[in-house]
C-alpha cells in the first residue's frame, strides 16, 4: 500500500470505493424490515433507545442480535443470552476463512478492518468481486465502501426501529427480500458441480435442521453440504481419469 | 420528543460481550492464517462451504412458514425465489434479480387473492 502513493492510484482506490457502495446500495431495501424489528427488540429487552442503538453498531449482526434480546426479554441469565448469540454468530468464521486467502498481502490494521465490517452481505460481495478477476485492484477499498454503505444504514434502521417502534406493514413481505437477496448473489457463484451439489446437500439440510436450537443446524447443513460436494469433486475426477477425457 | 433512555447496566454488559466475542469470531481465521498459505484441501473445502452455507440459510426461509414446511402459504415464495435464481444466473445484477422477484411474489398474492 505505500509503494504507491500517487495520484493514479488514489483514482483508482476511489473507483474501487465507489463501485462497493453501487454494489451494496441494491441491498439497502432488505436491511429495512429487520433493523426496524431489530430496533424495536432492543428496546423491549430493557437496552433502552442508545443501548439498542450501540448494539446494531457495535455488533452488526441482526440475527444474533434478535437472539441476544429475546433472551434478555426473557430473563435469561446474562452470560446465557451473549453465548445464545455468539452462537449464532459462528457462520462468520466460514467467512473469516474463506476470506482469509483473498487477503494475503493485508497488514495488521487492515485485518482488522476486514474483520470488522464481515457480514454476509460483505463477504458475498468481495467473494462476486474476487471471482469477476477484479480483486486485485484495491480490495479493502471496494469492501470499505461496501461497508460504509450497509454499516450506517444497518444503525439508522435500528435507531428508526428504537426510536420511533416504527414498523412496515407485514403485507408487504420485504423480509423476503432478505432470502431472494442471497438467491441472486450466490447463484451465479455456483461453477463447478460440486458446488452446485454442496448447496443442494445445504439446503436439504439446513431444512431438516431447522428445528435445531439457536441456529446451530447451520453449521451442520454447512458441514454436510461441503463433504456431500467433496465427494461429488472426488468422484468426478475419478471418472475424469478413468475414462482420460478433461471435464 | 424522546431523548431515549441508556437502559441497564446488565444490558450494557450484554452488548460489549457480543460485540467483543462477535469480532473475536470474524478475526478468528482472518488473523490466525494472516500471510499463511492454506493446504489446498482446505481451499477446495471452503469453496463448497460458501455455497452450502448460504443454501442452508436461505432454503429454510424460502420453504418454512412459521417452522413448518408449507406448501399452501409458501409456494409463491417458492416460484419468487426460483424467477429471482434463475433471472440472476442468466443475467446476474442484484436490483432487477431482486425487483423482478418481489414483482412475482406480489404479482402471485394478488392473482390468487
Amino acid at each position: 500500500m505505500t509503494a504507491g502513493r500517487s495520484a493514479a492510484n488514489r483514482a483508482a482506490s476511489r473507483a474501487a470505493f465507489r463501485a462497493g457502495v453501487l454494489e451494496c446500495l441494491t441491498l439497502i431495501p432488505s436491511y429495512v424490515p429487520f433493523g426496524l424489528v431489530c430496533g424495536v427488540a432492543g428496546v423491549q429487552a430493557g437496552l433502552g433507545e442508545w443501548g439498542a442503538v450501540a448494539l446494531s453498531a457495535f455488533a452488526f449482526a441482526g440475527s444474533s442480535q434478535a437472539v441476544l434480546t429475546q433472551f434478555l426479554s426473557g430473563g435469561a441469565p446474562l452470560m446465557i443470552a451473549v453465548l445464545s448469540g455468539l452462537v449464532v454468530n459462528l457462520r462468520m468464521a466460514v467467512y473469516s476463512a474463506a476470506i482469509s486467502p483473498r487477503i494475503a498481502g493485508a497488514t495488521r490494521k487492515e485485518r482488522m478492518l476486514w474483520a470488522a465490517f464481515l457480514v454476509d452481505q460483505t463477504f458475498i460481495s468481495n467473494e462476486t468481486r474476487h471471482l469477476r478477476g477484479q480483486h486485485m485492484d484495491h480490495p479493502l477499498a471496494f469492501y470499505l465502501g461496501c461497508a460504509f454503505t450497509l454499516w450506517p444504514w444497518w444503525v439508522l434502521m435500528n435507531a428508526i426501529g428504537a426510536f420511533a417502534g416504527a414498523k412496515l406493514p407485514t403485507s408487504w413481505q420485504l423480509d423476503f427480500t432478505i432470502p431472494l437477496s442471497f438467491v441472486a448473489m450466490v447463484v451465479p457463484l455456483l461453477k463447478s458441480r460440486g458446488q452446485i451439489f454442496a448447496a443442494i446437500a445445504g439446503g436439504v439440510a439446513g431444512v431438516l435442521l431447522y428445528a435445531m436450537p439457536l441456529k446451530t443446524g447451520l453449521i451442520g447443513a454447512c458441514v454436510f453440504g461441503t463433504c456431500v460436494g467433496m465427494l461429488v469433486d472426488t468422484m468426478l475426477a475419478k471418472r475424469a481419469a478413468s475414462s482420460g477425457t478433461a471435464l | 420528543m424522546n431523548w431515549g433512555g441508556f437502559g441497564t447496566v446488565d444490558g450494557w454488559l450484554a452488548i460489549i460481550g457480543l460485540a467483543i466475542g462477535t469480532f473475536a469470531i470474524r478475526y478468528s481465521f482472518i488473523g490466525l492464517l494472516a500471510g499463511k498459505k492454506l493446504p489446498p484441501r482446505f481451499e477446495r473445502a471452503l469453496q463448497l462451504a460458501v455455497p452450502a452455507i448460504f443454501a442452508a440459510l436461505v432454503v429454510p426461509l424460502i420453504l418454512l412458514h412459521a417452522g413448518e414446511f408449507n406448501l399452501q402459504l409458501r409456494w409463491p415464495h417458492i416460484v419468487a425465489a426460483l424467477v429471482t435464481g434463475v433471472y440472476a444466473w442468466w443475467r446476474g445484477g442484484m436490483l432487477i434479480s431482486l425487483v423482478i422477484g418481489m414483482a412475482t411474489l406480489h404479482g402471485l398474492l394478488w392473482f390468487v387473492g
